[in-house]
């Protein structure tokens, strides 16, 4: 079986049907992905299914990994927290390194393409270095939130931007304006993954049973770092507010280890003494890799919560939607695209505020039940990877017609 | 019965651009009507349709709904809502519709209505990329059976687009059945639909339905031409 048409399963003969006679028009098209590691990350995970997608669709499609010494990785761990507005400080010598790593990896790999995607900052100045001719089109696809990034880094970014012809962002609100179009493309999740496929109901309730909670009593989850912005104290408040009503109701935080994070350790720390004794909440420190245990998480869950007061996209949104859960989410970032009160959950403002809407979902099952059924629709449509290679293969025909708004291939 | 060329199925795809130009409040987004590139408003109030949000929300275009849920303001997004972009005769008289709302609710208003922070209106544009999905049809009644299944993606393009496309006067499915010389009430009754106020799912309904009334008892009226 091909790799598409176990995702025709899911989304139909029509939509793969449609996407193979989109691609027929790049048909031989060479594209090179690089990024900056073959495995762990987002951008990772993504490559990992995009690339050989495009190859099945008839795209000479391909991927490489730039490489540097533990420093460069240093320096561009601080890019990435500039971009994303937190103050850095770098020296001249780390923006060298940044640029002499670049230089260097454009010798050593194989870049002769027609498009070149270059993911996040890390090979960023690669352009610079390729002799002309080589590649015919640079793009800049950038997967953080570069609204308000730290001036110093941003400056010496905006530089290697120059030679794009085009950059992705996911979100509007993510996009920094550059003279380049500015193509938005939302992340999408994969519905076969281990984070979203179907789970045996014994490895689910051996999954429960395991973390010491009970299939039978209504549990409410947050899977989230232990990060202010997701509001873990503020879902501990909205929990206690309804525990009088009710008293079997249980709770998850389910969040990854924050050893390297000071503040996260400091949240985790908080988010325990405000747990205290309560035997029906849950504080579950899960690794990495914990995938089908966050799976078994969301498909047990009574009602999801993201209560994030600041947030990027969201895909833990989009994945509890996907497995028919209604989501009650903070108002803002990508959640606000994904959760429509009375459709697939509510918004809410305050601690308060998501209480009330807890309340009302575990009080009807039946709009419980037919929210969940409009989310998982909902995700269907609009994010899964099939949409997301859609809009890559759209964005990659519109690049011949650059003045158009519509066009006919 | 007159000879015509098959009806070429198509189908689009849309991919959106981001333009830096972010609204906070009522008088920006008056401001921002008045300037952003055409593109941004037929984004904003036709193509949107083809992210088939509508069926999540009350109303058919981006600005009646940022109106109504980023800024509270019930009001101008009613009044927003019923701004039907397809009866303007251009895009500047659309902009000038849009524009006469705006300012005629910032007049009468004591204050600027502002959106919560996370909400901010974040305007864009679209490219539409169209294309031959290979698929012809012969007849009505295989066109009625072919609207039945086909994506979204393609009753967007043969009704709204093609909407754009002719200024407003016919989609691509009533305008062959007339070429074919099917009956005058069928594409009548298709040209009627209201099909801005509906979402997509409900357009095909609406499309069937007209077809349902006349193909059934119709007499085959087309064949390939040579």
């Amino acid at each position: 079986m091909r790799l598409l048409d176990r995702y025709e399963e899911i989304v139909g003969h029509l939509e793969v049907e449609r996407l193979r006679r989109l691609a027929e028009r790049l048909a031989g098209k060479r594209i090179v992905h690089v990024n900056s590691t073959r495995s762990g990350g987002g951008v990772a995970e993504i490559l990992g299914w995009m690339v050989p997608l495009l190859q099945e669709l008839g795209i000479n499609a391909r991927w490489e990994v730039i490489a540097g010494p533990p420093d460069f990785y240093r320096v561009t761990k601080a890019f990435h927290n500039g971009l994303q507005g937190l103050p850095v400080s770098l020296r001249k010598r780390d923006f060298d390194l940044h640029y002499e790593v670049n230089r260097e990896n454009a010798q050593r790999l194989n870049l002769e393409a027609d498009i070149v995607f270059v993911h996040d900052p890390q090979p960023i100045y690669l352009p610079q270095f390729t002799p002309p001719g080589q590649v015919a089109r640079w793009i800049w696809r950038c997967h953080i939130d570069a609204s308000h990034p730290d001036r110093g880094i941003w400056k010496y970014l905006e530089t290697a931007i120059s030679r794009y012809a085009a950059a992705i962002f996911s979100m509007p609100a993510f996009a920094r304006p550059l003279a380049c179009p500015m193509f938005l493309i939302l992340p999408s999740i994969d519905p076969l993954s281990d984070k979203n496929c179907a789970i045996p109901e014994a490895e689910r309730l051996e999954t429960l049973s395991r973390l010491g909670l009970d299939p039978e009593r209504p549990l409410l989850l947050q899977v989230s770092r232990f990060d202010r912005f997701k509001d873990p104290l503020g879902v501990i408040e909205a929990y206690r507010l309804l525990q009088p009503y009710y008293s079997e109701m249980q709770l998850a935080l389910a969040g990854g280890p924050a050893d390297d994070d000071p503040e996260g350790a400091e949240v985790l720390r908080e988010v325990l003494d405000r747990a205290g004794g309560d035997a029906n909440l849950k504080v579950l420190m899960l690794p990495p890799d914990a995938h089908r245990t966050i799976n078994a998480l969301q498909r047990s869950a009574t009602v999801v919560l993201q209560k994030s007061l600041k947030e990027g996209f969201g895909l833990t949104v989009t994945e509890a939607l996907w497995k028919s859960k209604p989501v009650i989410g903070g108002a803002c970032g990508g959640i606000a695209l994904q959760v429509h009160d009375y459709h697939t959950g509510f918004l809410v403002h305050s601690p308060a505020g998501a209480a009330y809407r807890i309340h009302y979902l575990l009080r009807y099952a039946d709009k419980r039940q037919r929210m969940g059924q409009t989310g998982h629709v909902f995700v269907r449509e609009h994010f899964l990877l099939t949409r997301n290679l859609r809009d890559y293969l759209t964005m990659l025909l519109c690049l011949d017609h650059p003045e158009a708004t519509a066009i006919v291939v | 019965m007159q000879v015509t060329e098959p009806f070429c199925v198509m189908d689009c795809s849309l991919v959106r651009c981001a333009t830096g130009r972010v609204c906070s409040n009522l008088r920006e987004l008056s401001e921002a009507i008045c300037s952003v590139p055409d593109a941004v408003l037929e984004h904003h109030m036709m193509r949107c349709a083809l992210e088939d949000h509508f069926e999540l929300h009350e109303f058919p275009n981006d600005l009646a709904r940022w109106c109504w849920t980023g800024l509270g303001d019930n009001v101008l997004g009613e009044q927003l809502g019923l701004i039907d972009p397809y009866r303007q005769p251009s895009t500047s008289a659309l902009r000038a519709a849009l524009v006469n709302v705006l300012e005629e609710r910032l007049w009468g208003l004591a204050y600027v209505p502002w959106s919560r922070p996370g909400l901010e209106l974040h305007l864009v544009q679209s490219r539409l990329i169209a294309y031959d999905t290979g698929e012809r049809i012969v007849t009505p009644a295989a066109l009625l059976e072919a609207v039945e299944r086909m994506s979204p993606r393609s009753l967007f393009y043969h009704v709204h687009d093609a909407r754009r496309r002719t200024a407003g006067q016919s989609d691509d499915f009533s305008r062959w059945l007339e070429q074919c010389g099917a009956e005058a009430r069928l594409v009548t009754a298709l040209r009627a639909i209201d099909f801005y106020f509906l979402n997509l799912s409900q357009l095909r309904q609406a499309l069937v339905d007209a077809f349902g009334r006349y193909v059934a008892e119709a007499p085959p009226v087309a064949r390939i031409a040579p």
